[in-house]
């Protein structure tokens, strides 16, 4: 690789949005509860294989760039330990990896920029979820609300991946 | 010209794949009694809906320019994509297909917030007659979770590149011209030129143009046709039956006489010729003789529209068809490959019923050549052999009319050189 393409390529990897998902992802890591500190190690590597993919030349490869990432957020989040900073944190890297999914280096740049309103309504949710969290009297609501959302979700996926018209408007 | 209607919102795989793992981040918080994930999965469940609702609601209309530059085997091509405002065009992705008669390397997008520009250098390896289709533009959101198909009303463009040679044939003056009913030849000269002929009268004509006399005789109106108008007739035959040379090589043939056909008309239309074309494959399909813009545009729909056909035909069904559509002792120029005996009777018969025919062959043996797995002594043997059973061949097809072989597919310079020079013809 000659010295301009590599500039290019490096460039390419738009490093604002892959250190936030890097740093995000780390501390998740970090106050999960996997053992011997693995849970940075788990966390840098997957980002690095993921930006590693989206680099690829090759269009197919660079598809599957967001599944490690995920896996990672994923496998990190399930064992972590009940705390409002841990959720917050987790909450943060989901939106981290959405920002670092805009900034796709196959489309034109200032993805990350252009996203913020589709950003900004997960955003909402993340920021009035912790702060009920945080203000509402615990208990074993919050279990019965969970399991009245999951119910709720998984029929709003169904709906929505059948019919995708459901966001389209009547021509006037 | 693209459907104006509006197109649905489209899931990327990356939707699914989103509220797949939002869903399973969900469940796991359930089972483990642990909001940790829920707080992961709530930006993964709405995004895929965010995106949905953020993206335009309905197709948003763009405006696509297109264009084809070049010369010879040069085709570039240039263009832009225009959204409405409200619309960045940086959200909008295209895909640009390249024909496969041409090579080269794909389209280069030039992104600002108001249009995409785009050009692409192609090259077309052998003559050709190709459309470039017009680019599917879609609205994508920028995290690739939901896309759109953009309306646009921009109509696909036409490729056609021929030997520049043909350029210049036009200024060939046919020999035989069609006699028109009431035709009366007269050294009488009109305002463009000597009188030719009558001809039905259309709309545009100058009243000075109208033949009073023959319009009362004929009770129709007749206008009178005059040299500079006309210079001849032209009628361009290809064959499009299959041959044993095989499928692959038969199109490839069948698209280098097709692109050489369209220079053909185009050259002798440029004068004012009247040009016809026929192309026979099981049946003969013809476009009339006429001349003007209009025709040529219908000759060049027509050959791009030609395929090859599966059936061979008898050859005389291709003459007795011609004689019913044109009439006898039009100059003719056939385009075969001359690659078996039935392709071999189509001049022979078409003589017959009075159709003096050039042959124009395309030669299948560079073809064959670059398709070879022969090497050194074997390869040479077989090079050789093969010419000499072509040089038989047009030898034979010598014998009923004048025959051409075409080897150098961007050179015609032997073709316009014969059609150029009547006295060598005649010998």
């Amino acid at each position: 690789m000659s010295a301009p393409t590599a500039r290019v390529r490096l460039r390419s990897l738009r490093p604002v949005s892959l250190a936030l998902l890097l740093v995000s992802a780390t501390y998740l890591g970090f106050l999960s509860g996997v053992p011997d500190g693995f849970g940075p190690l788990l966390a840098a590597a997957a980002i690095a294989v993921a930006a590693a993919l989206r680099m690829s030349s090759r269009n197919r490869v660079a598809a599957y760039a967001p599944v490690p990432a995920l896996a990672a957020l994923a496998l990190e989040a399930i064992p972590a330990p009940v705390g409002l900073g841990t959720e917050l944190v987790a909450g943060l890297a989901g939106l981290a990896f959405l920002v670092w999914l805009a900034d796709d280096p196959s489309r034109p740049a200032r993805g990350s920029v252009r996203s913020l309103p589709t950003v900004t309504v997960p955003a909402l949710a993340l920021g009035i979820a912790w702060s009920s969290a945080l203000l509402l009297p615990a208990g074993a609501v919050p279990l019965g609300v969970a399991g009245g959302l999951l119910a709720l979700t998984l029929a709003a996926v169904a709906l929505l991946v059948g019919r995708p018209t459901a966001f389209d408007r009547e021509e006037a | 010209m693209s459907d104006p209607r509006s197109r649905p919102l489209r899931w990327r795989p990356l939707a699914p794949f989103l509220l797949s793992t939002g869903a399973a981040l969900l469940l796991a918080a359930v089972l483990t009694r642990n909001p940790t994930p829920l707080f992961l999965a709530l930006p993964l469940l709405l995004a895929p809906v965010a995106a949905g609702l953020a993206g335009p609601r309905s197709s948003p209309p763009v405006r696509i320019d297109l264009s084809v530059e070049g010369a010879a085997a040069e085709v570039r091509l240039r263009g832009a994509v225009v959204p409405e405002p409200g619309v960045d065009a940086r959200d909008l992705v295209v895909e640009l297909e390249r024909p496969p008669s041409l090579v080269g390397d794909p389209a280069q997008f030039d992104y600002s917030p108001s249009q995409i520009r785009f050009a692409a250098n192609w090259t077309a390896p052998e003559p050709t007659i190709t459309e470039v289709t017009v680019p599917t533009v879609l609205w994508r959101d920028p995290m690739g979770i939901v896309e759109r198909e953009t309306v646009s009303s921009a109509s696909p463009v036409v490729v056609s590149r021929y030997p520049p040679e043909l350029l210049r044939i036009g200024a060939v003056r046919l020999e035989r011209t069609t006699p028109l009913p009431g035709e009366t030849h007269s050294r009488r000269v009109g305002e463009s030129g000597e009188f030719h002929g009558i001809r039905p009268a259309r709309p545009d004509d100058p009243p000075r143009q109208i033949n009073w006399r023959a319009t009362a005789r004929a009770g129709r109106p007749l206008a009178n046709e005059y040299d500079l108008d006309k210079t001849g007739d032209l009628l361009i035959l290809l064959d499009a039956r299959p041959t044993p040379l095989g499928r692959a090589v038969d199109e490839r043939l069948f698209s280098v006489a097709r692109a050489a056909a369209v220079g053909l008309s185009d050259s002798f239309l440029r004068v004012k010729s009247r040009v016809g074309v026929g192309v026979f494959g099981e049946f003969l399909d013809v476009v009339p003789l006429s001349t003007g813009r209009t025709q040529r545009i219908r000759i060049e729909m027509a050959l791009k529209r030609a395929h090859l056909s599966s059936v061979s035909a008898p050859a005389e069904r291709c003459a007795v068809s011609a004689r019913r559509h044109f009439p006898p002792g039009l100059t003719t120029v056939v385009f075969s490959s001359l690659a078996d005996d039935s392709s071999e009777d189509l001049s022979p018969y078409l003589r017959r019923r009075g159709f003096p025919a050039v042959v124009l062959s395309p030669s299948p043996l560079p073809l064959i050549a670059a398709a070879s797995q022969l090497t050194g002594a074997d390869e040479e043997l077989a090079s050789r052999i093969a010419r000499l059973v072509r040089r038989d061949r047009i030898a034979r097809a010598w014998q009923e009319s004048p025959t051409i072989d075409w080897d150098d597919y961007w050179s015609l310079g032997k073709f316009v050189e014969f059609v150029r020079r009547p006295r060598v013809r005649r010998a």
